[in-house]
């Protein structure tokens, strides 16, 4: 068992079967003494989830740093399921995802076929199979789209940071999935009394930021493109991704908040709300750092879905029929 | 009276139809139209295939469909009951979704239409990987061709994952700079950019390139008047570029630059691209519908059954280059039958040329069964 390994990548079944090995129980991770360094990291890794984005590699010299680093992964996330926070889940799914691709990128390609086969990617000479490409892939980025990329007899050339980054999706979706259906042991709602009560109250104040209502816009005003992907979304018909990806990037730079966003997708048909949320998150630039910006009438117009009427003529740009029609 | 006709034709081929069950047939769903019915009868399963045979004996259904999803509750009348399990994937060509599909003939449209499924078989084996006998091919009954692919690696895919390979196939969201490299490169005191393209590559970089290569190859056999003209076709390219395009293939040192994947004077050549790009793509489009579907769940007809509007049958095709829906997918017999032609028409059918003028025509059954159905033609 190589400790170093799973102290990186603490979500793999290795480092699960290493605690239970170890026959270490919920009872001593939570009130034995020596144990303490692995709560503190624990409680460490989730103010850095939420705080950050993304949670810090430990300085592992020995042995003994690592166990400390592998039992904090089990305790954030009987922290996180406590604190009953769709909000904190989703965060914290992603800062360890994020560390884990860090990790990654800098590892062995070895490692990374490793931890891909733990989510039934097979590889093909460094390619994988379209399928678990599309499962994984965030291809509302048009560099990740399938058209763009090299695809062979069914398996998609990637290189060795991109197969990390869509690792990341799936340990992101794991941890989520897995948390979800979680629940935190009554202990673990005693011996972090404090941090709970501190953490809840950030995110509180982190949500109220973020739903707080913006400028007021009018429907109306919208450029017929972004009207008809709206009405399309809400009377539930099945909108193409960049179709989707036109409205987000759209809404906000209007300036509409996220959940406003989230609520015109609501009812779309195959509508999962955690999926939708990470989507216009990423491409609002809350989690990624970097916004995208709405396309322009060129490139609409290439999708399929420009639906210009008098106004458009003379403009190259959706954002700009938006202004010139505010301005009237 | 018509509808009467076609009822009692259909009622005997019903009699005893080939139906190709599809796989999983118990969890799927069934809907039927029946003669003289506007409504969709739906949300109908059978457990046993005697028992969809059975439906169509006894109700003889103008149109009958499936659905490419397979649920656990196939008959439950809404989506959460039926429970989604998965679905096969399913490309449906059509001609009604020809841009200039009112123009055609109806055998223009269907050749029209098999060069588009020439092209995405192609696509689905040669880029998606799947093996030829995962493909089946049917003719739709009317003017177009089911795809059904049915690779167990896609059958869950959702309708967003499905979309990405639609887009695909028809170039959608194709961006060129992130398949073909432009590289800049000095140029006497000048920069210019090189295009670097690579046909041995997979995917659209593969495909791009391997087009270029092939249409400077024809380009370049042409005579020079017949090149330039057909250079001149494309949107952007006047006389002289034409010309210098034309040069450059005849001079021995740049051709040898093409050859190793180096494409210089970047901008004139981009031109090109373009309408190779539309050439090599699954070219059908129309505003309205998908003319390729990432639907999860949506019904098609089943194969072996009967279409209201042709009264051919949804055969399954095996050889693509030789298939004739006029001839293949007709199951009716020769007996000369009376009917009245409202319409003049033109048809082939069964290797016989039928050119009908208005008025009381003897035709053979088959005939009278198409131009009835087609609403041509009226049984008298
Ligand atoms: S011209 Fe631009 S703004 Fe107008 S409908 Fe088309 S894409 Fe939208």
């Amino acid at each position: 068992m190589d400790l170093f390994k799973i102290a990186k990548y603490p979500f793999i079944e290795e480092a699960k079967e290493w605690v239970r090995k170890e026959k270490i129980d919920v009872e001593e991770i939570l009130f034995d003494g020596i144990y303490e360094r692995a709560r503190n990291r624990g409680v460490e890794r989730v103010m850095q989830a939420l705080y950050k984005g993304i949670i810090n590699d430990a300085i592992l010299l020995n042995e003994v740093d690592c166990m400390m680093e592998v039992l904090s992964y089990p305790i954030a996330r009987m922290l996180v399921v406590a604190i009953e926070s769709d909000y904190l889940l989703r965060r914290y799914a992603l800062a360890e995802a994020k560390k884990a691709y860090e990790n990654m990128k800098r590892d062995s390609p070895e490692i990374i076929i490793e931890i891909g086969k733990e989510f039934g990617i097979e590889f093909k000479d460094g390619c994988i199979h379209f399928t678990d490409y599309l499962k994984f892939a965030p291809t509302w980025d048009i560099k990740w789209k399938l058209v763009n990329r090299e695809l062979r007899q069914g398996y998609v050339r990637l290189d060795k940071n991109e197969i990390a980054r869509l690792l990341q999706e799936a340990i992101r979706k794991k941890i989520y999935d897995e948390l979800s259906y979680l629940f935190a042991p009554q202990e673990v709602k005693k011996v972090f009394k404090e941090e709970i009560i501190a953490i809840r109250n950030k995110i509180a104040l982190k949500e109220r930021k973020e739903t707080e209502k913006y400028e007021d816009i009018n429907f109306e005003d919208f450029p017929p493109c972004i009207k008809n992907l709206i009405s399309a979304i809400k009377s539930g018909i099945n909108v193409p991704h960049v179709g989707r990806f036109t409205v987000v990037t759209f809404l906000n730079a209007i300036g509409q908040s996220t959940n406003e966003i989230l609520k015109i997708f609501s009812s779309i048909p195959d509508f999962n709300e955690e999926k939708t949320l990470y989507q216009i998150e990423h491409i609002t630039g809350k989690i990624s750092g970097t916004i995208y910006s709405t396309p322009k009438c060129d490139t609409i117009r290439t999708w399929g879905l420009c639906y210009p009427d008098e106004l458009c003529k003379k403009i190259w740009h959706p954002l700009i029929y938006y202004r010139k029609k505010r301005r009237k | 009276m018509n509808q009467k006709f076609l009822k009692k034709k259909f009622y005997l081929y019903y009699l005893n139809p080939k139906i190709d069950f599809p796989s999983r047939y118990e969890r799927r769903e069934y809907a039927f139209i029946h003669f003289g019915e506007e409504t969709m009868h739906r949300h109908i399963s059978f457990n046993a295939k005697e028992k969809l045979l059975d439906y169509l004996k006894v109700n003889v259904p103008m149109h009958s469909y499936y659905s490419s999803a397979y649920y656990q509750n196939p008959s439950a009348d809404n989506m959460n009951e039926k429970k989604w399990m998965g679905a096969d994937l399913i490309f449906d060509l059509d001609a009604d979704d020809l841009p200039s599909a009112d123009k055609l003939t109806y055998e223009e449209a269907l050749e029209k239409i098999k060069r588009e499924l020439m092209k995405l078989l192609d696509f689905l084996i040669e880029d998606f990987g799947f093996d030829e006998k995962n493909i089946t091919v049917y003719f739709s009954g009317h003017r177009g061709y089911h795809c059904h692919v049915t690779d167990k690696r896609v059958l869950e895919l959702g309708s967003q994952e499905r979309r990405e390979i639609v887009d695909y196939i028809m170039a959608r969201g194709l961006e060129l700079k992130e398949i073909i490299k432009e590289r800049p490169i000095q140029k006497g005191k000048f920069l210019d950019k090189t295009l670097e393209i690579n046909p041995e590559k997979g995917g659209w970089k593969g495909r791009i390139a391997r087009a270029i290569i092939k249409f400077f190859k024809e380009i370049k056999e042409m005579e020079r008047e017949k090149a330039l003209q057909e250079l001149e076709k494309i949107h952007g390219i006047g006389r002289k570029m034409a010309e210098k395009i034309y040069d450059v293939l005849h001079d021995e040192r740049k051709i040898e630059r093409i050859e190793e994947g180096k494409i210089d004077q970047a901008t004139e050549f981009k031109k090109i691209i373009k309408p190779l790009i539309k050439k090599i793509a699954i070219s059908l489009y129309s505003q309205t519908d998908e003319p390729v579907t990432a639907d999860i769940k949506r019904l098609i007809r089943l194969p072996g059954s009967l279409h209201g509007k042709t009264g051919l049958k949804v055969t399954k095709v095996s050889n693509i280059e030789e298939f004739n829906p006029l001839n293949d997918a007709v199951v009716f017999g020769d007996d000369m039958v009376k009917i009245k032609v409202e319409k003049p028409f033109k048809i082939k059918m069964k290797e016989e040329k039928y050119e009908l003028k208005k008025g009381i025509v003897k035709v053979p059954e088959y005939v009278a069964v198409f131009a009835i159905a087609r609403n041509f033609a009226t049984h008298s």
